[in-house]
């Protein structure tokens, strides 16, 4: 066995040393370019499925999301709700939020936008829109006749629908709203956020003391978001559990279900990334074969004659196999090479601006590891073939070329 | 003790192309003394190159039997046959066929690696056979920095590399020119001279095959 493996591995060397440079040289750099291929697309749909949930997470819901039973409109005993939630260890914070359609103007322009009445010390504690305020000021609990806008209301700071928008408002100006309940109350803009998730950016939001004076409601909202400790992210069904035994009757979901268009997005993203991934794999895999088979076809005079001095068959089916898996090795350090230093640093700087947000490349290193077993696994299957196929010819037909 | 290496009883050999059956063999006796020098020459079609592979394992007759020193090699496998072709018999075809990417040396040394030898003695080994053969200063050239003949030389040090019982060459001259075909043939007698070693050559040119101590003549695949 230790003498084949030596033999193979002495011809497949020679064959690499003193074999066709440019034709070594051509077919690493496919492979390679197929694997910065594979490990980019990876990378890629990861960066844009983590800035997805992260943005869904940060901006829209937290991590659980507490909402009225089927028949209700409303949480009642909203505080209540809120004390037990927050005395479960691991909760960072809840925030109750009430929420409606309005319409708001400013000059000629108007639009509708829902509002979200928040207990800004507590929003704070779930979401991060307070670090996202790009012009003034975010609320504090005490604000009246104040409010905070997206960018995609204001039509300010490179809003996307800006045609949509109030067109140009500033902070400090003041705008018009209409609830649902008749009232028209004008408003003071404080601040305006751009949290790069456009679902976020079309959101205004007033104090919960504002929104229960204006429509006579207490203790009610639309929703509880809760936020809850890091290093348990992942585990959010064993909180909805707590929540449930504590005797919270509300509907409660994780925000994974809760965000059923983000979820189908990321299904439809690791389906692409499976397609793209497995397309540059079967790439990289038959330029592996072509290469293997092209040698083979030009040796086959060769190996006729080595079987035929005795050179044990799977011993050339090995010499083979390891030319194709040092393709498939140098290609693939090579990418990564390519790949760690001018493609990631690349999108690191100049992340791409998707409606989601900014997406730069997530690295993963399970993804790579298994990129590259696919690859080495690939390439074996494609030295394999073609060898095996040559040495299956008649000796006498594959030294005499017929 | 058996004085025959080879003896071949009865060998028949049919080709089907087709609906068409070509009989290349038709039922050829021949036995090989050791240490013998023999020719097989013949018309072109006669089965003379039919013959040679048949006794030499590379192709199975359709019926007969082969034996070599002793053993009947017609009822191994092919995997035996492959180990029988690597530790016992030794091959020179038409067209030099060395590999391209070994040196001379590591040419020669290639049949001693799949048998276990050690780096050092396949080297030593090896380059005593081209100096034999009366190539050893080429021992690192490439088949590419050799002539026609130098690579025929190649050739025959890796068929004697494993100090073979029987050395098998199928035309090994065709493809040379006059007087380095002479020196090919004189290096065989001198092999056969002086070490002993039972030779079974094929060629279509009477004035080398003259110099083998027997001919063996094959028409329409049968002995004459």
């Amino acid at each position: 066995m230790f003498e084949r493996l030596k033999v193979s591995s002495f011809l497949a060397y020679k064959s690499i040393v003193q074999g066709n440079k440019s034709t070594i040289l051509l077919t690493v750099l496919i492979i390679s370019l197929a694997f910065v291929n594979m490990v980019f697309t990876s990378s890629l749909f990861g960066g844009l499925t983590e800035t997805s949930n992260n943005q869904v997470i940060d901006t829209v819901c937290g991590d659980i999301v507490i909402v009225p039973r089927e028949d209700e409109k409303w949480i009642e005993g909203v505080s209540n709700i809120q004390k037990k939630i927050d005395a479960i260890p691991g909760v960072v914070g809840s925030s109750a939020r009430y929420r409606c359609g309005v319409t708001i103007s400013y000059e000629d322009e108007s639009g509708g936008w829902e509002i979200y009445s928040i207990d800004p010390i507590r929003e704070m504690l779930v979401t991060n829109i307070h670090e996202k305020v790009v012009e003034g000021e975010y609320l504090t609990r005490s604000d009246k006749d104040e409010i905070v806008i997206g960018k995609e209301i204001s039509g300010t700071h490179g809003a996307v629908f800006e045609q949509e928008s109030l067109k140009g408002v500033k902070v400090g100006e003041k705008v018009s709203v209409v609830f649902p309940n008749g009232v028209k109350k004008e408003y003071r803009v404080k601040g305006i956020f751009d949290s790069t998730f456009i679902t976020a950016d079309r959101r205004a939001f007033i104090t919960q003391k504002e929104m229960e004076s204006v429509l006579g409601i207490d203790d009610r909202a639309s929703d509880i978001i809760v936020r809850i400790d890091e290093v348990d992210k992942g585990e959010e069904e064993k909180y909805i559990t707590q929540f449930k035994e504590l005797g919270i009757g509300e509907e409660i979901r994780s925000w994974k279900s809760y965000t059923g268009i983000i979820e189908s997005m990321v299904k439809s993203f690791d389906i692409i990334n499976k397609m793209v991934g497995g397309i540059g794999l079967l790439v990289a895999a038959i330029t592996i074969f072509i290469v293997i088979y092209v040698n083979v076809i030009n040796k086959r005079k060769q190996m006729g004659i080595l079987r035929a001095v005795g050179i044990k068959e799977d011993v050339i089916i090995g010499s083979l196999v390891m030319q194709a898996i040092f393709f498939a090795i140098c290609g693939s350090i090579i990418g990564l090479v390519f790949f760690f230093l001018a493609v990631a640093p690349y999108f690191v700087a100049h992340p791409l601006h998707f409606p989601m947000g900014d997406v730069t490349l997530l690295i993963s290193y399970h993804a790579i590891i298994i990129n590259l077993a696919s690859l080495i696994t690939a390439s074996l299957i494609a030295g394999f073939i073609p060898s095996w196929m040559s040495v299956r010819e008649n000796i006498l037909d594959a030294i005499w070329v017929r | 003790m058996n004085e025959y290496i080879v003896e071949a009883e009865d060998l028949v050999k049919i080709y089907r192309m087709g609906k068409v059956e070509v009989r290349a063999l038709n039922g050829v006796s021949i036995k090989v003394k050791k240490g013998e020098f023999i020719s097989v020459m013949g018309p072109s079609g006669s089965g003379k190159s039919t013959l040679l592979h048949q006794l030499g394992l590379l192709d199975t007759p359709t019926s007969g039997q082969i034996v070599i020193d002793g053993i009947n090699v017609s009822r191994l496998s092919e995997r035996k046959k492959g180990e029988f072709r690597l530790k016992e018999l030794g091959y020179v075809f038409q067209e030099y066929a060395i590999l391209p990417e070994l040196t001379a040396m590591e040419n020669v040394y290639l049949p001693l690696m799949m048998l276990g030898v050690g780096r050092d003695k396949c080297r030593r080994k090896a380059l005593g056979i081209l100096e034999q053969v009366g190539i050893g200063e080429l021992a690192d050239h490439l088949p590419r920095e050799l002539s026609g003949g130098e690579q025929q030389r190649v050739a025959i040090a890796r068929a004697l590399v494993n100090n073979p019982k029987i050395l098998f060459a199928d035309e090994p001259t065709a493809n040379l020119d006059s007087v380095t075909s002479k020196r090919i043939i004189d290096l065989f007698k001198a092999l056969n001279q002086e070490l002993g070693q039972t030779i079974v050559m094929v060629t279509h040119e009477q004035e080398l095959g003259r110099m083998a101590d027997r001919i063996v003549h094959l028409r329409d695949g049968e002995v004459v």
